[in-house]
């Protein structure tokens, strides 16, 4: 049987791949649906725990090689600390599934802190890296800092070699930055202006966009979503993080299509999601 | 004509103008002599008239030195509490003429109390008289007075005080205590910031002027701030520290031996020999660790022999002193400092927000900013953040007032904050009793706090092991014999412990951005001045 005819794909062609990617979507559904059983027969407090399903839920994806000292320039000989500020009324979800994924990487000395422009925060926001490194007291043995401080910001605001570089403002910047220090980014150009683009499409238009272009949106990441698994193909990436929690900040108000609430439940089941359930609230 | 006869028509003509001259100048004097005694004629007359018609007589005049006589029932209200709420009620007001203005009928005095200020009128009327009026125009600036007056409320805000909606309409006034005529200094010269001084060519006062009058001085707005501020830091300090456990002592200052190295000490002649003034209560707050006070604090005057004339050393401050045995890591005391200073910081920006603003007012800052917990970098850290700004140094060097300064700003750029740690000091750097890291020989458990990048405490987790505290020392060069009883208190089972001093007149002085060090001493002692 000749695969095209008349320069058109074979329709029999194009319903095989509609049922595989099917198959596919189902497939997943289930590891989503055995991941969460899983969770909550295992530990009755089932969001407090994350180390029963740090070996079910790895992503390859975010296990690409990278190196700090190819990534950032040479060894400065003391902690690289990325600096972070943010305002307490709008945490920045992305960000801390993020420091999550690097923690998984990198021996990461996370710290948060309250700068005096705000008078008080509540007591999720202060826990919200997890617990204290148990060697939080020598600094010296960590590849990277990550300092959370909430303050008083128009706008998230990413500070790290203040010497080289200027402030980086915006949560959608700064992820963007923490994203590649993971060497996960795709290596295509096509993909990684998508991913760009859905990140772009995430802070401008579901965040802070009206209902009416937030439905527009929920409706294309609906149809994104049909096509495969995740945004950007068969990994979840950065893509993904950001219009999920651009999507679970706004609450569950929102009247979400079936694939985007789906894949909303698989995210959620990825294991550096867990650090955010506790904001969500 | 011969010359000489030139010269003398000459001077007879000079002569005769001269003598006209003269019978003009008579003649002025006359009128004016005529003048004065008409002037006084009428004074007189006044007089007369002033003991004659003045009705409100007994309303006003200067009293007789209290020495306490009665005890009248009089409640004094303060000025502070004379709001729109008071108004059309008679009160009894002790304050100072702060300045003094007559307009004809009318007499606006600024009446001061502390940092707090209120307009007063005494106008001619059914209540006072004229000669009253004169009286209260007369009284010289500074002079105590008490005054009976009615509030009333005003249609325009007064601008210069600080008590803006009400004015008081005076029934009596009487002189408390007379100031001098002339006062050494202006009390709104004192205060003008100094830019705009500059600006409007008008007096400011130089910093010795100020010291010189103290008393003076510290009747100005700014410092009535400043020092009801540093009351604030040292009942913060005391109240935190006491929360936690700790207990205050009290340790002598003259002392028989210098504790860190004998150049900057001062020595006493001590009957038949000498003693010295402590540097630090150290070696007090240690002993004590060791006799199980567990958590000790020590609030009181430091001496330091220096003879350096900058803008942050006096030779003598009130030093408040913290010294903490810990359970397994020195970060605990760390903390536990930090911690305290954090709950300064917040007390001062809740609670004295008046204070820093009128400060402000002459001194302009930015607002005091800091993060919790504090921010602790480590001494390797802030070498590299100096070395990609551009500035040499070798790993175990101290930090140069200079580099000190520009950490903090690199520092500030980076974390936004204006306190913070610097932890794990070179070894050779620090004093002998400081313990080594255990990671690294070359390092220790040191560390330096620091506020607006000017140093304010240097601690450490002090050795408590007698054996490697004598080599420490023999490794510094000290005389062992000197020390004896310093190392003998380690030897009957010492927990481990780390501790810490600031200086209250420096935190006082970086809270508020001031330059000076003197700014925030009452009595500063200096090199160069021990009076007033």
């Amino acid at each position: 049987m000749p695969m095209y005819q008349n320069g058109e794909v074979d329709p029999a062609l194009k319903a095989l791949e509609a049922r595989q990617d099917e198959i596919m979507r189902k497939l997943y559904e289930l590891k989503a649906a055995v991941d969460g059983l899983a969770k909550t027969v295992t530990t009755p407090d089932a969001d407090m725990d994350v180390t029963t399903l740090t070996q079910t839920t790895t992503v390859s994806a975010f296990t690409g090689t990278a190196d700090l000292d190819a990534l950032l320039g040479k060894d400065p000989g003391a902690l690289r600390d990325i600096v972070i500020n943010a305002n307490p009324a709008s945490p920045p979800l992305s960000l801390l599934v993020l420091h999550g994924l690097l923690c998984q990487r990198y021996r990461v000395l996370s710290s948060v802190h309250v700068h005096s422009s705000v008078s008080s925060v509540p007591p999720q926001l202060l826990s919200c890296l997890g617990p204290r490194h148990t060697e939080s007291y020598t600094r010296q043995c960590f590849q990277l800092g990550f300092t959370l401080i909430w303050k008083d910001v128009p706008k998230v605001q990413m500070k790290f070699s203040t010497q080289s570089m200027c402030p980086i403002e915006g949560e959608a910047n700064v992820a963007r930055f923490l994203f590649r220090l993971l060497g996960a980014e795709p290596k295509d150009p096509i993909v990684a202006t998508q991913l760009d683009s859905w990140v772009d499409t995430a802070f401008f238009q579901l965040a802070e966009g009206g209902s009416k272009e937030r439905a527009t949106v929920l409706r294309s990441l609906n149809s994104a979503l049909g096509r495969s698994i995740w945004l950007l193909g068969q990994e979840p990436s950065l893509a993904d993080i950001v219009c999920a929690c651009c999507i679970l900040r706004d609450g569950q108000a929102l009247s979400t299509p079936a694939n985007v609430q789906r894949w909303l439940q698989a995210c959620r089941n990825l294991e550096h999601f867990h650090c955010i359930a506790p904001l969500l609230q | 004509m011969t010359k000489e006869e030139v010269k003398g028509s000459a001077e007879e003509e000079q002569q005769a103008a001269q003598s006209k001259k003269a019978l003009k100048k008579q003649q002025k004097e006359a009128e004016k002599a005529a003048k004065k005694a008409e002037k006084q004629a009428k004074l007189a007359a006044d007089q007369q008239t002033t003991e004659e018609d003045d009705f409100a007589q007994d309303r006003y005049g200067v009293c007789v030195l209290l020495q306490s006589q009665e005890k009248l029932d009089r409640s004094l209200v303060r000025v502070c509490e004379l709001t729109p709420e008071r108004a059309g009620q008679t009160v009894w007001v002790r304050a100072r003429i702060h300045t003094s203005r007559a307009k004809g009928k009318q007499c606006f005095l600024v009446l001061r109390q502390q940092q707090f200020n209120v307009q007063a009128l005494v106008a001619v009327g059914e209540r006072a008289s004229k000669q009253m009026v004169k009286f209260a125009a007369n009284i010289t600036k500074e002079s105590i007075v008490d005054v009976e007056a009615v509030v009333q409320k005003v249609e325009q805000k007064i601008e210069s005080c600080t008590q803006q909606d009400i004015e008081l309409h005076v029934q009596r006034l009487f002189v408390v205590s007379q100031a001098e005529p002339r006062l050494p200094l202006q009390l709104e010269d004192a205060v003008r910031p100094e830019v705009e001084g500059e600006e409007e060519g008008r007096a400011t006062v130089n910093q010795d002027t100020r010291l010189d009058n103290r008393v003076i001085d510290l009747r100005t707005t700014t410092s009535q701030a400043i020092f009801r501020l540093q009351s604030g830091v040292c009942q913060l300090f005391r109240d935190t520290l006491t929360k936690k456990g700790f207990v205050e002592i009290q340790t002598p200052k003259i002392i028989s031996a210098a504790s860190e190295g004998g150049a900057n000490v001062f020595t006493v002649s001590y009957f038949k020999t000498s003693a010295y003034l402590a540097q630090s209560p150290q070696l007090y707050k240690q002993m004590c660790i060791c006799a199980d006070f567990d958590k000790v604090f020590c609030v009181g005057p430091v001496f330091r022999a220096e003879d350096s004339n900058t803008h942050r050393h006096l030779t003598e401050f009130v030093g408040l002193d913290i010294e903490m045995a810990f359970n397994y890591h020195y970060h605990e005391v760390i903390d536990s400092i930090t911690d305290t200073m954090v709950q300064i910081f917040k007390g001062l920006r809740d609670n004295f927000q008046t204070e820093i603003q009128t400060v402000g007012k002459q001194y302009p800052s930015e607002p005091f900013k800091f993060l919790e917990p504090t921010l602790r970098l480590e001494f390797k850290e802030a070498v590299a953040l100096l070395r990609s700004a551009g500035v040499e140094m070798g790993d175990e060097e101290d930090l140069s007032t200079p580099n000190e300064k520009l950490l903090g700003r690199l520092v500030k750029e980076k974390y936004d904050t204006d306190f913070y740690v610097l932890d794990k000091y070179p070894l050779a750097v620090r004093p002998f009793y400081t313990m080594p890291d255990p990671h690294n020989a070359k390092y220790s458990n040191s560390y330096d706090m620091f506020m607006r990048g000017e140093e304010i405490l240097s601690g450490a987790q002090r050795v408590h092991d007698a054996q490697l505290l004598t080599e420490r020392a023999l490794h510094h060069g000290i005389d062992l014999e000197k020390i004896k009883a310093y190392i003998d208190s380690f030897r009957y089972g010492a927990p481990p412990h780390a501790g810490g001093g600031i200086g209250l007149e420096r935190v006082t002085m970086l809270y508020l951005g001031l330059h000076n060090v003197r700014q925030t001493s009452m009595f500063p002692r200096d090199p160069k001045r021990l009076t007033p």
